[in-house]
């Protein structure tokens, strides 16, 4: 209504324009919406009612933060899934029985959780308070519909806005413009957002994150941790040095919590791998790596290859081997496997020799909880964490020259790579990184290196090995060659310690951004956004009740054939609902049909 | 894990049977009776996942203030007056006055003695020993703490930069929201990012082009447009760069700081931090004290009649409610029992007494299910009404779900075969008195067969088992004994839904409005109008069963 109104009042200022707009009022009306920037004017009725005040919601697979809008950082922060694992996975099951059960389960989960942050966390009436709803571009739309239903059903909600996490965070960073790189548990996304509309065409993604992580540093220390038991008995303390007590770590030590703790309090990112040494660009390639790439598929992912192979390998030897420990914090040599090393051994070794050169970082002793059947011990088991780990346990997630793993400046160079040439410096110099990964200190800079050593480096995909014995190699395939000009201009707007400026020409964005965390950046943004009584596309109850009611035979049909059937849901916008473009304006619709026609004008933000 | 019986609310399913139990999410669905409400309206079981929830008032859990709701917004659900935690153990702080500046005093009691204490007061754990004075937060008085400290939270670099984005992007929107108005009609084909950022791309680097306009016809347009893109650049009041070096958190300081650490203890949690918006120390030191979280009391309602089924009293210090609408006062309280674990541990004890080679921790292996074998259970009821029930007991069919899942169920038999007591079986009125009685006077108790039934259950378990029937009657509680029929190749959890219908007499006038008001409970047709029947869903879970080649080897041990 209030577009129908400001149309004529700007026609009148404008009287050039005044014949061509005033008789497509009708049109405007709709099209409104579909921009889904800003549009603010609509939620200005309901300040009256002293609840404008927005709930925020930024729901992540592990991590949800909730507060209010207009309040510069959340009110609370909570876990999601139990006991460190992450509520949903990117994976479904497969048979329609498993499936509709897991999403049982995912809805009972999502519900208490949902509950909780109204009745636990914020204190506040869910009938009274509208909801904004961050969401990342990738969210499972299935997830996407149980949160909406919970929020409409049980807790009656008046509306929801779903806004785009990478949006919201980078308005947070006082821009509209710019490459939003989201590194959180599941994967890391880019999102190239100009003008406030997010090119949702170009957006790249890659499994390398925070879970990633995890199983890396868990993996390196099976190997290279060593893990002392608590004393049986307190009277013979004295007696046992530590040295020899001390043994390889056991499986059951390093549970879902321990390794979140590691990370997040121990571990950091390093500098750059000194090129000069390895004898490689990559680190994918040390010296030793080669008969082991042959080995392999080529396709397979040499870290998660070498986990997988690792937990075949520490079953087996687990309780013979660590009886030849040499010593207290060098446990790691006498940890090659004695009938030769197994291939992903061989590879995790290389890495440590190579890490080890070069991280000065100090060991550190942690005392954690000792496995449950060893549970007669004398208080905590102590687990020692080499310092390489410490602070190359990350390199796992600057390791490029995957094809479906991309690096983090690899994913972020492709999709500077699918973004129309000229929007590439602009977003080049606006690199805001956000999410949980990120709060690694140290993270951001060595990103703004990596980006540049991946544009520098010659051929990136060059330890990928293609070349048979009788064959030349082939020209190295210069993926990132259109991205070298631009290579001045890279500038992430939240890096803590920016470069110094190369040359006075222009005026470099690094370090720019104001000095929120990246973890909560997104949520600010929708505090922001709130705030600012604008923020995504906003479903009310009315419409959800409205499409709720049609008839059960939809929802079988759902059932059945899972998300491709149309549902009563797709109230609901998202962008992967978007219509195709149109390309003239769309006829006057027929009658018959409005409440099918209406939602898909309005997915089409 | 001792047997165990939970209830059904149907809140989570859409139909009113109960989903089959050997599926995880089923748990979901079941509640302990203590956990669930009754509407009388509605005439249905309510749980927590289900009723609506409203804050009947806010009060800090350590000074017992109730705060009105006015100020919770503006306190941020926090204790705006002297309540404060550790921010390492989360133990409430004391507040204590600085040493005496001459040590000529006695130092017995500096603690709590705020009344006569020298002027720099400072926060101090009891638990962890950790003072505010860590962390250069002193006060000049020791009342009204928050309100001292409010003046740094005011000015948190996190809200005032938060106000200047405000300001930032606030022209900007209404410029839009204005523009955005008018332009589609003229520009909006024309206003998709690519085309705005190549024309505003194109205008900001070559000085001169910039005067041609490839979108000349939509001339107005365009220039809001690009008045869009052009938005002046936020300047951030503290930029992330400059908070680095100025010590505030990231930069190379934290590395250097992460690359020397000793003791994973100098690092603050990722819970003590996460909840800071803005970059802060990675220090444990440097922590702040934490303001007491409010905590509320709560009404809830029906979902569906919205009538109110359990409100607590207002006062802060009371743990009364003022309406209590539990299901623990109308249904019926039932706990299961396996006779032959507790015949199982008794005969291990004999065992144990003629040799010690059995260990103790067989003893559950023994009393444990085994696949194969039959066994009795007793089911408890205690009748919460003034007048007596008649119980009458179902197990519930699995009923084929809708769409894909019933033929998977069909395909796989169910591992275990359960008997229950068909016939109806009354259970005393609940009176004060029994409360006091001893368990010996048996008042209920009509029938001499179910007694010396009960009697050659307890001496002879195996001649027994056979039993499915009423065991025991006494006050208010009545036992009935059913029996589980285990196949040879069953496993896992012995599960089952009972379906449990009670008939009562009614004898207000309000029962007979909920039927009026078409309440799933039906009348029993047999009996006279007064009489009242509801049923209700449970689920029934006697335990794991063993497998059975371990339990053989061991008995055979």
């Amino acid at each position: 209504m209030s577009t129908v109104t400001a149309t004529p009042r700007r026609a009148g200022h404008d009287s050039s324009n005044m014949a061509t707009t005033t008789p497509q009022t009708t049109r405007v009306a709709t099209s409104h919406i579909i921009q889904s920037s800003p549009h603010y004017q609509t939620t200005r009725r309901h300040s009256l009612y002293g609840t404008e005040d927005r709930v925020v919601i930024d729901p992540g697979s592990r991590i949800w933060k909730v507060g209010f809008s207009g309040e510069g950082k959340p009110r609370d922060v909570l876990t999601a899934g139990d006991n460190g694992s992450s509520l949903w996975t990117l994976n479904r099951a497969s048979k329609p029985a498993e499936r509709e059960e897991e999403d049982k389960m995912l809805e009972a989960r999502l519900q208490s959780r949902l509950r909780a942050v109204f009745h636990d966390s914020l204190m506040t009436d869910p009938k009274s308070r509208k909801v904004i709803l961050v969401e990342h571009p990738l969210m499972p739309l299935h997830i996407k519909d149980i949160v909406a239903r919970i929020l409409f059903d049980n807790l009656q909600v008046p509306s929801i806005s779903f806004a785009s996490s990478h949006l919201l965070a980078l308005l947070a960073a006082g821009r509209i413009t710019g490459l939003v790189l989201d590194c959180g548990h599941l994967e890391s996304t880019v999102l190239p957002i100009f003008s406030s509309r997010p090119l949702f065409p170009q957006l790249r993604t890659t499994p390398l994150a925070g879970m990633r992580l995890s199983s890396h540093i868990r993996a390196l220390l099976l190997l290279f941790g060593t893990y002392i038991p608590p004393l049986t008995s307190l009277s013979g303390a004295a007696n046992i040095p530590a040295a020899t007590r001390s043994m390889r770590v056991p499986d059951e030590v390093l549970a879902g919590p321990v390794i979140e703790e590691i990370k997040t309090r121990c571990c950091f990112v390093g500098e750059t791998l000194d090129l000069a040494d390895s004898g490689a660009t990559r680190v994918t390639s040390p010296s030793g790596d080669d008969s082991f790439e042959h080995d392999l598929p080529p396709s397979s992912d040499p870290a998660s290859m070498s986990e997988s192979d690792f937990s075949r390998v520490s079953a087996s030897e687990m309780d013979s081997n660590y009886a030849a420990s040499s010593g207290f914090s060098v446990v790691s040599r006498s940890q090659v496997h004695p009938d030769g090393p197994r291939p992903g051994e061989t590879h995790l070794q290389a890495l440590a020799e190579m890490y080890k050169r070069h991280s000065t970082a100090t060991d550190l002793h942690m005392h954690i909880d000792p496995p449950r059947d060893q549970q007669a011990g004398t208080g905590k088991g102590t687990l020692i964490i080499p310092g390489w780990i410490r602070e190359r346990g990350a390199e796992v997630l600057f390791e490029g020259g995957d094809v479906d793993e991309s690096s983090m400046a690899e994913v972020i160079l492709d999709s500077l790579l699918k973004v129309p040439v000229d929007l590439r410096k602009t977003l080049a110099s606006t690199i805001l990184v956000v999410g949980g990964t990120p709060m690694l200190p140290g993270f951001i800079p060595r990103l703004q290196a990596e980006l540049v050593r991946a544009i520098n480096s010659s051929a990136p995909t060059s330890t990928r090995p293609p070349s048979r014995p009788g064959r030349p190699r082939p020209a190295p395939y210069d993926r990132y060659a259109p991205l070298r000009p631009l290579l001045p201009y890279f500038a992430i707007l939240n890096n803590p310690s920016p470069p110094p400026p190369t040359s006075a020409s222009f005026v470099t964005n690094a370090g720019k951004a104001p000095a929120f965390t990246p973890a909560t950046m997104a949520w600010v943004g929708g505090s922001l956004a709130g705030a600012l009584k604008t923020g995504g596309v906003e479903v009310a109850r009315e419409r959800w009740d409205e499409a709720d009611a049609q008839p059960e035979d939809e929802d079988d049909a759902m059932e059945g054939t899972a998300d491709t059937a149309p549902s009563s849901r797709n109230v609901l916008p998202d962008w992967t609902r978007t219509p195709l473009p149109v390309g003239a304006p769309p006829a006057p619709r027929p009658q018959a049909a409005p409440i099918i026609v209406t939602p898909q004008t309005e997915v089409g933000a | 894990m001792a047997p165990s019986v939970d209830y059904y609310c149907p809140c989570l399913a859409a139909s009113p049977h109960p989903p089959p139990p050997h599926l995880p999410s089923s748990s979901d669905s079941f509640h302990p009776l203590h956990n669930l409400f009754f509407c009388e309206e509605c005439d249905a079981v309510r749980c927590n996942r289900c009723v609506m929830v409203e804050v009947s008032g806010y009060y800090c859990p350590n000074c017992l203030f109730e705060v009105p709701s006015a100020s919770v917004r503006a306190e941020k659900n926090r204790c705006a007056r002297n309540c404060f935690l550790c921010p390492n153990c989360r133990n409430t702080l004391s507040v204590v006055p600085s040493d005496p500046p001459n040590d000529g005093y006695d130092r017995m009691s500096p603690i709590v003695s705020t009344s006569l204490g020298e002027p720099p007061f400072f926060l101090y754990c009891n638990h962890c020993r950790w003072d505010s004075a860590q962390v250069d937060i002193t006060f000049e008085k020791p009342t009204g703490l928050a309100a001292q400290l409010q003046k740094f939270e005011d000015s948190a670099p996190e809200a005032l930069e938060f106000d200047r984005l405000k300001e930032h992007f606030e022209p900007f929107l209404r410029a839009s929201s204005s523009s955005s108005a008018v332009t589609p009609s003229s520009s909006h084909h024309h206003s998709n990012p690519i085309t705005a950022a190549a024309s505003s791309a194109l205008a900001r680097d070559i000085p001169g082009v910039s005067k041609y306009n490839p979108l000349s016809r939509s001339r107005s347009g365009r220039d809001k447009s690009s008045h869009k893109a052009d938005i002046p650049d936020y300047k951030a009041r503290m930029e992330v760069g400059a908070a680095a070096g100025m010590g505030a958190g990231g930069g190379e300081a934290d590395l250097e700081f992460m690359r020397h650490l000793e003791t994973v203890a100098e690092v603050a949690t990722v819970e003590q931090r996460w909840v800071n918006s803005w970059v802060s120390s990675l220090h444990t030191d440097d922590l702040k004290p934490l303001r007491i979280p409010l905590q509320s009391k709560k009404s809830k309602r029906c979902p569906s009649c919205r009538h109110i089924l359990i409100k607590p009293e207002q006062k802060a210090q009371s743990v009364r409610y003022k309406i209590k609408l539990v299901a623990a006062n109308y249904l019926p309280a039932i706990s299961v029992s396996l006779p032959h674990a507790r015949a199982a541990l008794e005969t291990m004890k004999r065992s144990l007494n003629r040799s010690a080679a059995q260990s103790e921790d067989q003893s559950p292996a023994a009393a444990a299910l085994l696949a194969g074998k039959t066994y009795s259970f007793h089911i408890s009821f205690t009748n919460p009404l003034y007048d007596p029930i008649q119980v009458r007991l179902k197990k519930a069919q699995a009923m084929p779900a809708p769409g894909t899942e019933g033929a998977g169920e069909k395909a796989k038999r169910p591992p275990f075969q359960v008997n229950l007591p068909s016939a109806a079986f009354p259970i005393a009125a609940f009176a004060e008195a029994w409360e006091y009685e001893d368990d010996e006077d048996m008042f209920g108790l009509d029938d001499d067969d179910d007694l010396d039934g009960l009697g050659r259950l307890q001496k002879d378990q195996r001649s027994k088992t056979r039993t499915v029937g009423v065991v025991e009657k006494r006050a208010n509680v009545t036992v009935v004994a059913g029996e589980v029929i285990l196949t040879k190749e069953s496993r896992g959890n012995v599960k089952f839904n009972m379906l449990v219908s009670y008939t009562y007499r009614s004898d207000d006038p309000d029962p007979a409005e909920e039927n009026a008001m078409g309440t799933p409970s039906r009348h029993a047709s047999s009996k006279p109008p007064e009489m009242k029947n509801f049923s209700f869903y449970t689920v029934v879970d006697l335990g794991t069963i063993a497998p059975r080649e371990e339990t053989i080897h061991d008995t055979d041990m």
